[in-house]
């Protein structure tokens, strides 16, 4: 048996490129795994300040062995969706517009009816 | 995340991989639901009108509508993102698995020492060219890589992944699609008591292991062309202390005798065969059940039902997502191939479930127990949606 099984992390098939240059998707998958570090740091810090509160003080075997109870958890996942949707500001307002084209459509047709009277 | 029911071969990741886990589910779920939410709102304000000025008319179906959509700079970035989120899921499990190993095949290996259940291995079994040509969702490894003798990496890869795509709402056994079909059944037909179940494409057993605890007197069984997911599953199977016997087999030649089984189920099998392995794998479900017995095949609902927007939702995945039969299965009409099959068409039924982890258990009850029951919503696994199946009794 060999000491080490190695899980190539590339899936076989051809990535699909969505913009017109590829270099966007690369951009974008680039942001994403940035954000995740940043999340992935933030709980790490959060784990800190927990520890400390409790303790006043830490080792790093106690950071790694800190696991969130549900409403740790829940409270970070909270901050987490806060977070996407900070980062992802620009393409939630896109859709946020889109809802507003729709209540003007409403407005339209309301004061359409209300010419009408 | 809410943590995942704890079994012998599952992999304790560490403080960060826990996190990047959680987070990567996280930014999926938004990315379907948030950005994934304004499609429609996108397809209807600009694109559909940009394309009726263009052409005259709307379009007619869900290729026009993707081509369309997928010029779309929103539909673009969403896009990008989705493809993105679910490469990143196996990103975030792969690392823990390297690092279980090789101990992690070492347990699978004693976990079936004195099994409650069973495996028969079989190396005349093939993986099939639908299975192989792709990594299936992107899943590197496939379902079927196997790195050394006794290797499981990638059904722990898989249990995980599951997990973490439906951030954990597939419930802590991840069997949700399974464990509302069962007790569907269970409910709507109180006289069906099967002796033998048996399990079509079941990886890892998510789906199949409830049908353990619905039906207690019931054998279980259930098969599967790639050995690393069996292998998982039977150690996973009998870490539950639950007893079930997984078999090395290809639903297209199933080597069980004639009419020996009461329920032929599987779950989100068929969109990864193609229209030629379906029509054998139902010949094969037709020649294995007893009279009276029930096929049932829980899957991707029809798009023929939808307007060209949903089917263009829904079949996004058998473009972007390595689901190459995604598109040919759910444009079937299935109970045509049924009747093909040679079941009669008055023995077609459809199973059309709230999931049992989602709903009160009352309204769980009245949609088994009603004469109907209707998709309010079409969507993926993870989000509030209706499972559905479908199925017929064999004559008899």
């Amino acid at each position: 048996m060999s000491d080490e099984i190695k899980i190539t992390p590339v899936n076989r098939g051809k990535r699909p490129a969505f913009f017109d240059d590829p270099a966007i998707d690369q951009l974008m998958a680039i942001v994403m795994a940035m954000s995740a570090e940043m999340s992935v740091l933030y709980d790490r810090v959060d784990t800190i300040e927990r520890l400390l509160d409790k303790k006043g003080t830490l080792s790093r075997d106690d950071i790694e062995a800190f696991r969130p109870d549900q409403g740790v958890e829940d409270e970070r996942n909270g901050r987490r969706n806060d977070y996407i949707s900070r980062l992802f500001r620009i393409i939630r307002e896109e859709r946020e517009t889109l809802v507003a084209h729709d209540k003007m459509d409403e407005y339209n047709a309301l004061m359409d009816e209300l010419a009408k009277s | 995340m809410a943590p995942q029911a704890p079994h012998d071969l599952l992999i304790e990741p560490t403080h960060d991989e826990f996190a990047l886990q959680s987070y990567v589910s996280a930014l999926r779920m938004f990315t379907l639901q948030e950005i994934g939410g304004g499609l429609r709102g996108v397809y209807e304000s600009r694109v559909k009108p940009s394309f009726e000025q263009e052409r005259g008319r709307a379009p007619t179906d869900e290729h026009e509508v993707r081509h369309a959509m997928m010029a779309d700079p929103y539909c673009r970035t969403w896009s990008s993102m989705m493809r993105s989120a679910q490469e990143m899921i196996w990103d975030s499990i792969i690392p823990s698995i390297e690092r279980a190993q090789p101990d992690l095949n070492s347990r699978a290996a004693s976990l079936a020492q004195k099994p409650k259940g069973s495996m028969t291995l079989d190396p005349d079994v093939e993986v099939p060219r639908y299975v192989s040509a792709s990594d299936i969702h992107l899943m590197p490894g496939n379902y079927y890589s196997e790195r050394d003798a006794g290797d499981v990496s990638q059904g722990a890869l898989y249990d995980r992944g599951v997990y973490v795509y439906a951030g954990g709402h597939g419930g802590p056994y991840g069997d949700s699609i399974g464990r509302s079909l069962a007790q569907h059944l269970k409910i709507r037909f109180p006289d069906f008591q099967p002796e033998r179940v048996l399990d079509i494409g079941c990886t890892v057993g998510h789906n199949i292991l409830p049908f353990v605890d619905v039906y207690p007197d019931a054998e279980v069984h259930a098969i599967d062309v790639s050995v690393p997911v069996l292998r998982y599953a039977h150690g996973r199977a009998e870490s539950f202390g639950k007893p079930m016997h997984l078999h090395q087999m290809n639903g297209e030649n199933m080597s069980f005798e004639d009419e020996s089984f009461d329920l032929v189920m599987s779950v989100v099998t068929f969109h990864e065969t193609s229209r030629t392995a379906m029509k054998n794998i139902l010949a094969e479900c037709r020649r294995v059940l007893k009279p009276g017995g029930l096929m049932i095949h829980m899957e991707l609902p029809r798009t023929a039902d939808m307007d060209p927007f949903d089917a263009f939702y829904i079949d996004w995945d058998s473009y972007y997502n390595n689901e190459p039969f995604y598109q040919a299965f759910t444009s079937t009409d299935l109970k045509a191939a049924y009747v093909d099959a040679g079941f009669k068409e008055e023995n077609y039924m459809e199973v059309m479930t709230p999931d049992i982890y989602a709903v009160p258990e009352d309204t769980f009850e009245a949609a088994a127990s009603g004469p109907e029951n209707k998709a309010e919503r079409y969507g993926r696994l993870g989000e509030s949606i209706h499972w559905t199946g479908w199925g017929a009794w064999k004559e008899g």
